[in-house]
């Protein structure tokens, strides 16, 4: 029995294996793959460009690799293997995502990167990026133009992503960059490197806090880490509203809801804001361009604003955090 | 016994399991059936198989590794900080490839051959001696680069994960030879008979004259040299060398080993299941990423399928026990 129904089992998947090439394709369908969906920002960037794609009348399919590189490259290969009409893909990081955007030209796929950009490779994709320097050192600038409204001098500190991320070290550069119009007033003390992670930075700033009491102007390179940082300025009695005696000058990048909730509050100073809707937008804009063989600037950058207390109820609307 | 029953307890359930599976599937997705997909689905799975038939080795021998992540994580870096043209102790050097290839050996060997001395002579519980040492390593590796991935890998290295030697895949060759041995050294060799005999009873094996630590800390030395071929595969793949490559296959691996027969409790076991069980998930993933599910929805999916093929192997335990 087993033989027999071993043959019958093989020359249905015959029969299948030949039917499969054969078949209309009504609509487009875009293939995206995120690396991981562990943030605000990347929740809400998933969901903007779900709804981007259904305004145009798209099918998307998706795939998550959970932070695993490989895993991506695996999902890339079905979606090239599912002939989808184009790839918008935000890598894990700029070198694992080049052999992805290899196998996306060989298959004749356009692919688009969002967010993050890939390094220099002979491999071709466009990368949709937020202006992580400019908006960082924008947003830096403000606060510390409100430091020095003060009148005395201020110690800071800066929590660093991961620097395997190039948004990171746009972020950083604009934060020193920023800085050094005010060197007289603003001296950097401490520096700490999250990797991207929550409790390294809990831990990171509750140590810098005790080491450097009078630390009082805070910049995250992303907002997910205000949770950890107001923990720790909690712990250490300096979670002060905007105007309050002791209130620690903070700026964060990102624009997600609790940066809005806490601008709303009134503890936040500035916020660098990354505009989601047009990311999403011209990622999906440039695949469907690449895909009618239009010529299509390797790099799209969006420029940002940065979000304040002076500015807040005309700027909220643009901020995808304040979005319900 | 009827039809239906000598079905469930045959050798091959697996592979009648994943081809329902896949005729379930196939209307939804056509393009499931193409070449190109059954290409990726077995290009997919030949890194998991390496490290599946380490651990089926030592699943059989009764014991359990967890750390074969790490192995893959910790190999990687080493690897890659020997022949990396960046920052390799070895950069620019014709032998950079072959020596980065004998470190991410040597050091899944290493840590096999620890775990299998803590397992064996100083008696310490498989489940225990492997999770830590899977924090250990995963920790080194990670330390070890300060969490940033190392690139700059020599072509010849990266030929090995994505090139090809007379049209067959230089995985297909490499994980196959792994496979070829191990299913001979289990089924024709006097250490094979060994490896079956303590894992059904070490008590026995023992009376009767197996030299039954050296056998178990061969068992454990072998995952760790198959989990490091594994990662030479993942590594060239990404031309990357990441500390935290491979970290979420664990569950999959052991899954696809046990889904393919081989048993939690030791003694029962075979290659030609593992390579079943591993390409009915690598098939399972494939397929719901196919069907553009949303991914909390393949989590789920891939647990309860998972789950099911765990129930049918108890119904075909109690059906076969009579």
């Amino acid at each position: 029995m087993s033989a027999r129904f071993l043959r019958v089992l093989l020359l249905s998947l015959a029969v299948i294996v030949g039917c499969s090439r054969v078949g209309p394709r009504p609509a487009l369908t875009i293939g995206v793959a995120f690396e991981i969906l562990q943030t605000e920002y990347w929740v809400a960037s998933f969901e903007a460009m779900k709804d981007e794609l259904n305004r145009r009348g798209i099918t998307m399919v998706e795939a998550i690799a959970d932070g695993d590189a490989n895993r991506q490259l695996e999902q890339i290969q079905s979606f090239i293997a599912r002939k989808v009409d184009g790839i918008i893909v935000v890598p894990k990081d700029a070198k694992t995502v080049i052999p992805m955007i290899r196998a996306a030209n060989r298959a004749g796929t356009p692919i688009v990167l969002y967010n993050r950009p890939c390094d220099r490779t002979d491999a071709h994709a466009v990368a949709v990026v937020a202006d992580n320097y400019k908006i960082a050192r924008a947003t830096v600038e403000y606060m510390a133009q409100q430091a020095k409204k003060t009148g005395r001098k201020h110690k800071a500190l800066i929590l660093i992503g991961d620097l395997g991320d190039i948004n990171a070290i746009g972020r950083r550069d604009g934060f020193d960059d920023a800085l050094k119009g005010f060197a007289d007033m603003i001296e950097v003390i401490a520096r700490v490197p999250t990797e991207w992670n929550q409790e390294k930075a809990l831990a990171g700033v509750t140590n810098a806090l005790q080491a450097n009491p009078d630390i009082d102007f805070i910049f995250t390179s992303s907002d997910f880490l205000f949770p950890s940082i107001v923990s720790a300025l909690k712990t250490a009695g300096k979670y002060r509203k905007v105007g309050e005696v002791g209130h620690v000058v903070l700026g964060g990048f990102d624009g997600d809801a609790t940066a809005y909730q806490m601008l709303a509050d009134g503890y936040l100073d500035a916020d660098g804001v990354q505009d989601v809707y047009f990311e999403s937008s011209a990622a999906v804009q440039a695949v469907l361009d690449l895909k009618a063989g239009k010529d299509v600037p390797d790099r799209i950058l969006d420029e940002g604003f940065v979000i304040n207390q002076a500015n807040l109820k005309e700027a909220s609307a643009r901020m995808w955090g304040a979005r319900k | 016994m009827n039809r239906w029953k000598r079905l469930l307890v045959s050798e091959h359930w697996v592979l009648y399991l994943g081809v329902a599976c896949f005729l379930i599937l196939f209307p939804f997705t056509p393009q499931l059936a193409s070449i190109e997909n059954i290409r990726n689905v077995f290009s997919n799975m030949l890194p998991m198989l390496i490290v599946a038939i380490g651990e089926t080795i030592v699943l059989i021998t009764g014991g359990i590794d967890l750390s074969v992540t790490s192995v893959i994580g910790l190999s990687s870096v080493i690897g890659a900080s020997i022949m990396s043209s960046d920052q390799g102790l070895l950069a620019g050097n014709p032998a950079a490839a072959a020596a980065g290839i004998g470190g991410m050996l040597l050091a899944g060997l290493f840590v096999g051959w620890l775990n299998g001395v803590a397992v064996a002579r100083l008696r310490m519980p498989p489940f225990i001696v492997t999770l830590t040492a899977m924090m250990f390593f995963s920790g080194l590796a990670v330390w070890l680069t300060q969490s940033r991935p190392i690139y700059g890998l020599p072509a010849r290295f990266n030929e090995l994960g994505q090139g090809a030697w007379l049209w067959v895949p230089n995985a297909l060759i490499i994980a196959g030879a792994l496979a070829v041995s191990a299913h001979v050294l289990l089924s024709r060799s006097l250490l094979g008979r060994w490896i079956y005999a303590v894992g059904t009873s070490t008590r026995t094996s023992l009376i009767s004259g197996v030299p039954v630590n050296r056998v178990i800390t061969l068992a454990y030395v072998a995952s760790g040299g198959c989990a490091a071929a594994a990662s030479i595969l993942y590594t060239a793949r990404l031309e990357t060398g990441s500390p935290v490559l491979g970290q979420r296959i664990l569950l999959d691996v052991i899954g696809a080993t046990v889904i393919g027969g081989t048993s939690l409790f030791g003694g029962k076991g075979r290659i030609l299941w593992t390579v079943l069980g591993v390409w009915f998930i690598c098939l399972i993933d494939n397929s719901l990423n196919m069907l553009g599910l949303s991914h909390f929805v393949v989590m789920m999916v891939k647990g309860g399928i998972i789950l099911f093929a765990a129930l049918m192997d108890a119904t075909r335990t109690r059906v076969l026990a009579g």
